[in-house]
């Protein structure tokens, strides 16, 4: 164990039912990830005086990119993910002004890298503000690997391989996930992720997008927003754990759109035609309902079909952190305390929860409030608004059409819709039609 | 190599200077103008300028550190100024990264730990 003298926080421990004997971690609290979980609570402890540190380090994709301290929504989710949504928005607000009387000669055109360098500054600026943070709330911040190695120690590796052991009395996990890839031969070598493109250094063409999670759809829309040839490859249903009322309204305006749509296919092989920034990739995919084959050619194959915790190669068991072994999620009590009781986790990790950052940031924020203030509140996870930045943006709360017939039974249930045809499409002469809301009621509430 | 300072005055002299320098590491501390007697109009910088200048020696090899003063207090106060305008500077002083949308303004950079950080960070 390193030495880390100073300022040690002190624990008493009874031993035998003698006087308690002092015993001295590194730390107060130890949060692995710092992404929106963790730094929320890392900065929350640090307002009770408590010694914090944060380990955060992004293993690269397999094409190398990496990124700073904020985790995945601020470097390769959310954040990046609204701004080019806003940027496809802002090219269909430029056709529609010309009806509101804009007059403009040129031809307008998108310019990708101006587009991806205004957004990765914008990151950047977020990743030093981060740092400043918590250098500012005395949080201890280091860019390392961190992984347990028995009770009440972790590891850190920075990327030099220098390794450093810290103890702390309490830790929180929040490491987040990462995509999965396909499994087939050249997955890893020539197909992006979200993780790779939100700073692809080159536009990236005729693109096809393998899923049909809200990540992928959203990456569709706003790529073919920008004017680029999308293609979207689904395996079964859209938006799955969504509405799917809603989610075929979503893919059908899509389709409508010029987004294509391949269904119930899934890739078998990605094979390079020619290399460049985009190259040329020829993708082979196989039907889930029969025997046929195609095959395409794209410039770009992002995959996003679903994303992993990042719970398997942190020592979980070396400290005894049960975790689904199936899903890699760990599951917490609603004080999200896992099965080991030092060791607390939130986040994208948590099984049967939310993954939004706002609901990580609540959950951290009162977990810490309660370990440290004496607070008692808990994270209501339940009804929780959500947006999916599809081209037909889709707000939802509370339960979809099959949730609450598969929970309240079907004779119980009343649904009240209707299309509307917001006030700025009538000017344009856009979609009359495809616009809808509705509300999912019990019966029994009255 | 270790690592130079160069001194400026107003917006068209630190642009010139730092287009020079491009490909090396470039920091860049903005202050008030200073008068006969060598005092600014910003009490602020006073302040801060010899925390950085202490600090100076964590900058890494081959960077150039600019020393800007700014102009008056009343072109400063001006919100169409060049510096506000194209560098999107907020307060003097400010002490930044250029090129990166790395900056410490106005108290930060009276910590000499934020100052470091700044010097030092990849």
């Amino acid at each position: 164990v390193q030495a880390h003298k100073e300022d040690k926080p002190q624990k008493l421990l009874e031993m035998n039912g003698h006087t308690s004997v002092p015993y001295s971690y590194n730390y107060d609290l130890i949060v692995i990830g710092g992404g929106s979980g963790g730094l929320a609570a890392a900065k929350e402890a640090a307002k009770y005086e408590k010694k914090v540190m944060v380990l955060d380090f992004v293993v690269p994709t397999p094409l190398g990119n990496s990124w700073g301290l904020g985790g995945t929504c601020v470097n390769v989710g959310c954040i990046p993910k609204k701004l080019m949504h806003q940027a496809a928005l802002l090219g269909q607000a430029l056709e529609d002004s010309r009806k509101y009387g804009w007059q403009f000669t040129e031809e307008v055109k998108h310019n990708w890298m101006t587009m991806t360098e205004s957004v990765q500054n914008y990151i950047g600026s977020l990743n030093w503000g981060y740092r400043v943070s918590l250098r500012e709330k005395n949080v201890t911040y280091e860019n390392a690997y961190g992984e347990f190695v028995g009770p009440h120690t972790v590891k850190a590796t920075n990327k030099r391989g220098v390794e450093k052991l810290y103890t702390a009395e309490r830790f929180l996990i929040a490491t987040g996930e990462r995509p999965r890839y396909l499994g087939i031969p050249g997955d890893k070598e020539y197909c992006i992720s979200s993780d790779d493109l939100f700073s692809l250094p080159y536009c990236p063409g005729k693109t096809l997008v393998v899923g049909a999670s809200y990540v992928a759809l959203e990456c569709a829309g706003f790529l073919a927003g920008l004017g680029l040839d999308v293609t979207v490859m689904v395996r079964s249903i859209l938006l799955r754990g969504f509405d799917q009322d809603i989610a075929n309204k979503i893919g059908e305006y899509m389709e409508e759109h010029g987004i294509k749509f391949i269904r119930e296919f899934v890739p078998i092989k990605v094979e390079q035609i020619e290399e460049g920034t985009p190259g040329r990739l020829k993708v082979t995919a196989k039907s889930t309902t029969g025997n046929q084959i195609i095959e395409g050619e794209y410039n770009t194959v992002l995959v996003a079909i679903g994303r992993d915790a990042c719970t398997r190669k942190i020592g979980l068991d070396k400290v005894g952190v049960k975790i689904n072994e199936k899903t890699g999620k760990i599951p917490v009590n609603d004080e999200e305390q896992t099965n080991v009781p030092y060791i607390y986790a939130v986040g994208d990790i948590l099984q049967d929860k939310l993954e939004l950052t706002p609901v990580a940031i609540q959950a951290a924020r009162l977990l810490v409030q309660r370990l440290y203030g004496g607070a008692t509140s808990k994270c209501d996870y339940v009804n929780v608004p959500t947006t999916v930045f599809t081209p037909l943006e889709y707000g939802a709360c509370g339960y979809s059409e099959e949730a609450a017939v598969q929970k309240f039974g079907e004779e119980n249930i009343e649904v009240y819709h209707s299309h509307f045809w917001p006030l700025e499409w009538t000017v344009p002469s856009r979609d009359n039609n495809k616009c809808y809301a509705k509300i999912i009621c019990n019966i029994q509430d009255n | 190599m270790g690592w130079e300072e160069k001194q400026v005055r107003g917006y068209p002299e630190f642009v010139q200077t730092a287009q020079r320098y491009h490909g090396r590491p470039i920091f860049a501390l903005f202050c008030g103008d200073k008068d006969a007697a060598g005092r600014s109009w910003c009490p602020d910088c006073v302040t801060a300028e010899p925390v950085v200048r202490k600090e100076l020696h964590n900058m890494p090899d081959e960077s150039v550190f600019i020393y800007c003063l700014v102009g008056d207090r009343t072109y400063w106060k001006d919100p169409n100024n060049e510096f506000r305008k194209n560098l999107k500077l907020t307060g003097v002083p400010t002490l930044l990264k250029y090129g990166t949308p790395q900056k410490l303004v106005e108290e930060e950079c009276f910590k000499a730990e934020l100052v470091r950080m700044l010097f030092t960070e990849d």
